[in-house]
C-alpha cells in the first residue's frame, strides 16, 4: 500500500492507495501514529485509492478515533469507494467519525 | 531406525514390523492433491514400490533408492498401485527411469489396469486435474475374476524381466474375510504380501498388507468432501470395504496403517477413525458425481460466496470493535475485552486473504478448478469451526450471523455433492416484504427493555451489548413501498428469498443510496418485485460481477429469477420474478 502524507490548513492528509489488509494495516497504523506523535490533532484519511478494507484495517481506524477524541481534535475519512463505504456503514463506523465526499469538503469544515 | 512407539520414519530404511527379512523405506508427504506417499519395501527376493506418486522429483528420489538397492543385490522390481489415480502413479509416465517396460513389473487391480491401458482420463482423474495421460500397459492384473474361479490354487508367474512370483486367490466368502484377496509370494525368503480388493474410493482400490503394515491408499479419505463422488466412487462398495478392513484390523495382526496421503496411523487410532469414515460414507447416498464440469461450477460458486463471506465477517468483526469502542466510552472496558474472544479478526483476515491470493494465482496460472473448490472447502471449514454463532447472534444482528452461517453451510453442502435444502411454500408476497422492511427499520431492543433490565447486572450488560450491536439497516433510510393492489401469493423458499432481499437492501444502503423504492406487482402467472436505488458509480467491476452472480444463484435457490441492471446514471435495479399462485 502506498501512503502519501501532506499537510495544509493545520491538518494532515494521508492519501492511501491499495488494500488495507492483514499485511498493510500495521503500516497504516504506524504512519498515522507518526503524524499524531508529531503533534498533529487533525487527521484526514483520503481513501480514494483504497479498494478493500479488512477487519484489521477497521481496528486501525477505531484506534485512531480513540486517539483523536479530545475537544478540537478532528478525524475523518474522505473519497470512499462504494464497497469500502458499505463495510464502514454496516459495521456502524460512520457514527464514530465523519465521512466526507472529498478532501476539499473535509478540510473546508475543519 | 524406528522412532518411539514403533512409528516408522520417513526417508529411512527400517525393519518392516512383523515381516522378518523385509525392510521398508517410507516417503511420507504433507497432504495435497498433487502426489501420494510412496513406500519402498525390499526383501531378499524382490524390491517393491507401492505408489510412485505424481511428481517427477519424487520419482527420481525413489529411483535413486531403488538403484542403490539393486546395486547391493540385483532383484526383480515391482511397482504396485493402491489405485490408478494420477497422484499415485503419473510419475511412472513422466520418469524414464521408472518406465515399466523391462525394468519393473507394474501390478494394478484389473479394473485399474484396464483404465491405464485405455488411457482413461476420467477414471484416473487426469481430466479433473487437466493432465495428459498416455496409455500404460500393466505387467500384472491383481485380484482378477479369472483367478477367483480357482480359489486357493497357487499360480506360478514368470515375468518378461525374469521375475518369478506365486499368486493365490482367496475369494470373498471362501474365508471368513468379506473381501476378495490374493496372496503373492516373491520368493522363498520373502514374507507373503496380501492384496485386498477394497473398491469405493475407486473401482480398482486395493489395500496391501505385509507383516504388521497395511497400505490403505485413499480408503480413509474416500468420504471427504471433494473426494466422495469422484468418477468411479461407490458408496455401497466403500461401506463394504470399510467393514472388511475393520474386520481385518480386529484380528490384531496389523500394527500400523500406511495411508496414501499424510502420516502413518497406529491401528488403535485407525479403529477409532474407521466408524467415523463409515458414518460419513453412510450419509452420502445419491451425491452428485464430482467431475471436471461440477468442479468448475463449485469453484465459481466458491469465489462468489467468498466475496460475501469476506464482507459479512469484516462487518461482524467491525461491529464487535464498534461495540468495544462504545463500551470504552461508557467506561465498561471489562465487558469490551470479553468481546475479543467471539471473533478472531486477525485469523479470519488471514484465512480470507489466503483464499484471495490462491484465487488470484489460480486465474493467473490457469489452475484446475478442483484445487480452488478444495481450497474454499478448507477455508469454509476453518471459518465454521471458529465462528461462535449463538453467542454472536445475541450481540450483533442475528440476521447477519444466520446468513453467514447459512452461506458457509450451503457451500459445504454443495461441495459434498448435495443440494442445499429448499422448502418452497405459498407465501403472501406483500406481507413478507412489509414485515422484512419493518424488521430492518425498528431497533430490535427497545429503550423500555434497556430500562427494565437495570436491576439485574448480567441482564443489563446483555441488553446493553445487543442495543449497541444491533443497528437497524433501514433506520434513517427513505424506503418507499409500492404494493400491488391485490394480495399476491407466490411459491418461493421463504428463507432464501428473505436473504436475497436483505442482501440487495444491504448493498444499496451500504453503498450510499439516499432512498430505496420497492415495487410489487402481479401479471398473469408471475409476480414481480423491483428494488431500486442510486449509488455512486464503482470501479470494482469484478467484485460487482461476483455479487450479481451470487444474488442470481440465491434467487434461483429461492425459486425465483433475478435480473440486475446497473444503469450509467448510477441507478441500480433488481427485478425479481416469482411464480404466482392464482
Amino acid at each position: 500500500m502506498e501512503i502519501k502524507t501532506t499537510s495544509k490548513d493545520n491538518a494532515t492528509t494521508l492519501s492511501l492507495n491499495g488494500r488495507i489488509d492483514t499485511a498493510t494495516a500495521p503500516e497504516l497504523e504506524q504512519a498515522i501514529n507518526k503524524v499524531i506523535d508529531g503533534g498533529q490533532r487533525k487527521v484526514l484519511l483520503d481513501f480514494a485509492g483504497v479498494t478493500y478494507i479488512s477487519s484489521g484495517g477497521l481496528r486501525v481506524l477505531l484506534a485512531t478515533a480513540k486517539k483523536l477524541k479530545n475537544p478540537g481534535d478532528k478525524f475523518g475519512i474522505c473519497a470512499l469507494s462504494p464497497e469500502v463505504l458499505k463495510i464502514l456503514k454496516l459495521a456502524g463506523f460512520t457514527s464514530i467519525f465523519s465521512i466526507y465526499p472529498s478532501e476539499g469538503e473535509a478540510l473546508a469544515g475543519w | 531406525m524406528p522412532a518411539g512407539n514403533d512409528q516408522l520414519v520417513s526417508l529411512e530404511w527400517q525393519p518392516l514390523p512383523g515381516a522378518g527379512g523385509a525392510t521398508i523405506f517410507p516417503l511420507i508427504r504433507k497432504i495435497d492433491t498433487v502426489s501420494s506417499n510412496s513406500y519402498i519395501i525390499q526383501t531378499p527376493d524382490a524390491i517393491i514400490l507401492i505408489d510412485p506418486g505424481g511428481l517427477a522429483t519424487q520419482a527420481e528420489q525413489l529411483m535413486q533408492v531403488v538403484t542403490e538397492c539393486r546395486a547391493e543385490k540385483e532383484r526383480p522390481f515391482f511397482i504396485l498401485l493402491t489405485h490408478a489415480h494420477i497422484d499415485h502413479f503419473i510419475a511412472i509416465q513422466n520418469t524414464p527411469a521408472l518406465a515399466v517396460a523391462g525394468a519393473a513389473v507394474l501390478m494394478v487391480q484389473e479394473e485399474g489396469a484396464a483404465c491405464l491401458e485405455r488411457g482413461d482420463a476420467a477414471m484416473t482423474q487426469a481430466a479433473m486435474f487437466n493432465t495428459t495421460i498416455v496409455p500404460i500397459k500393466a505387467g500384472f492384473h491383481l485380484v482378477t475374476s479369472d483367478r477367483r474361479e480357482h480359489p486357493g490354487e497357487p499360480v506360478e508367474l514368470c515375468f518378461s524381466n525374469g521375475a518369478l512370483a506365486t499368486v493365490t486367490a482367496f475369494p470373498a466368502g471362501a474365508t471368513p474375510m468379506s473381501l476378495n484377496r490374493e496372496t503373492i509370494v516373491f520368493g522363498p525368503a520373502s514374507p507373503p504380501l496380501d492384496v485386498f480388493h477394497t473398491p469405493g474410493h475407486s473401482r480398482d482400490s486395493i489395500c496391501i498388507r505385509m507383516g504388521g503394515l497395511l497400505f490403505i491408499g485413499d480408503l480413509f479419505f474416500a468420504a471427504n468432501p471433494g473426494i466422495a463422488g469422484l468418477v468411479g466412487w461407490s458408496q455401497e462398495d466403500l461401506i463394504r470395504s470399510l467393514d472388511g478392513i475393520g474386520a481385518l484390523l480386529d484380528k490384531g495382526e496389523i500394527s500400523q496403517l500406511c495411508p496414501g496421503h499424510g502420516r502413518l496411523i497406529p491401528v488403535a487410532d485407525a479403529q477409532k477413525m474407521l466408524p467415523l469414515v463409515k458414518r460419513d460414507a453412510a450419509t452420502l447416498a445419491d451425491i452428485a458425481e464430482f467431475n471436471p464440469d461440477r468442479a468448475a461450477e463449485i469453484a465459481t460458486y466458491a469465489e462468489d460466496i467468498m466475496e460475501q463471506v469476506n464482507q459479512l465477517f469484516t462487518v461482524m468483526a467491525g461491529r464487535l470493535y464498534y461495540i468495544s469502542y462504545v463500551l470504552d466510552e461508557l467506561e465498561e472496558s471489562g465487558t469490551a475485552a470479553e468481546l475479543g474472544t467471539l471473533i478472531n479478526g486477525d485469523d479470519i483476515d488471514e484465512l480470507l486473504d489466503a483464499f484471495r491470493i490462491f484465487s488470484e494465482e489460480h486465474h493467473t496460472k490457469k489452475g484446475v478448478s478442483v484445487h480452488l473448490a478444495l481450497k474454499a472447502g478448507q477455508v469454509v471449514g476453518k471459518l465454521q469451526r471458529t465462528f461462535k454463532t449463538d453467542e454472536l447472534a445475541h450481540i450483533i444482528d442475528p440476521g447477519i450471523v444466520r446468513r453467514t452461517e447459512r452461506l458457509l453451510a450451503d457451500y459445504i453442502t454443495i461441495f459434498r455433492g448435495f443440494t442445499p435444502p429448499r422448502e418452497v411454500t405459498v407465501v403472501d408476497l406483500s406481507s413478507l416484504i412489509e414485515a422484512l422492511i419493518e424488521g430492518l427499520t425498528i431497533p430490535p431492543i427497545s429503550c423500555d427493555a434497556v430500562f427494565s433490565s437495570t436491576d439485574d447486572e448480567k441482564a443489563f450488560a446483555r441488553v446493553l451489548l445487543a442495543s449497541i450491536g444491533t443497528r437497524p439497516l433501514l433506520e434513517d433510510m427513505d424506503v418507499v413501498i409500492d404494493n400491488a393492489p391485490d394480495v399476491l401469493f407466490v411459491t418461493i423458499d421463504r428463507e432464501n428469498f428473505t436473504d436475497l432481499l436483505t442482501y440487495i437492501l444491504e448493498d444499496l444502503v451500504g453503498k450510499g443510496s439516499p432512498a430505496i423504492r420497492v415495487t410489487v406487482c402481479g401479471s398473469g402467472s408471475s409476480a414481480t418485485v423491483t428494488i431500486s436505488g442510486t449509488t455512486p458509480s464503482s470501479s470494482a467491476g469484478c467484485e460487482s460481477q461476483k455479487t450479481d452472480r451470487f444474488l442470481t444463484g440465491l434467487c434461483e435457490r429461492a425459486g425465483a429469477s433475478l435480473a440486475v441492471s446497473h444503469g450509467e446514471d448510477t441507478r441500480n435495479t433488481y427485478t425479481i420474478q416469482a411464480n404466482r399462485v392464482v
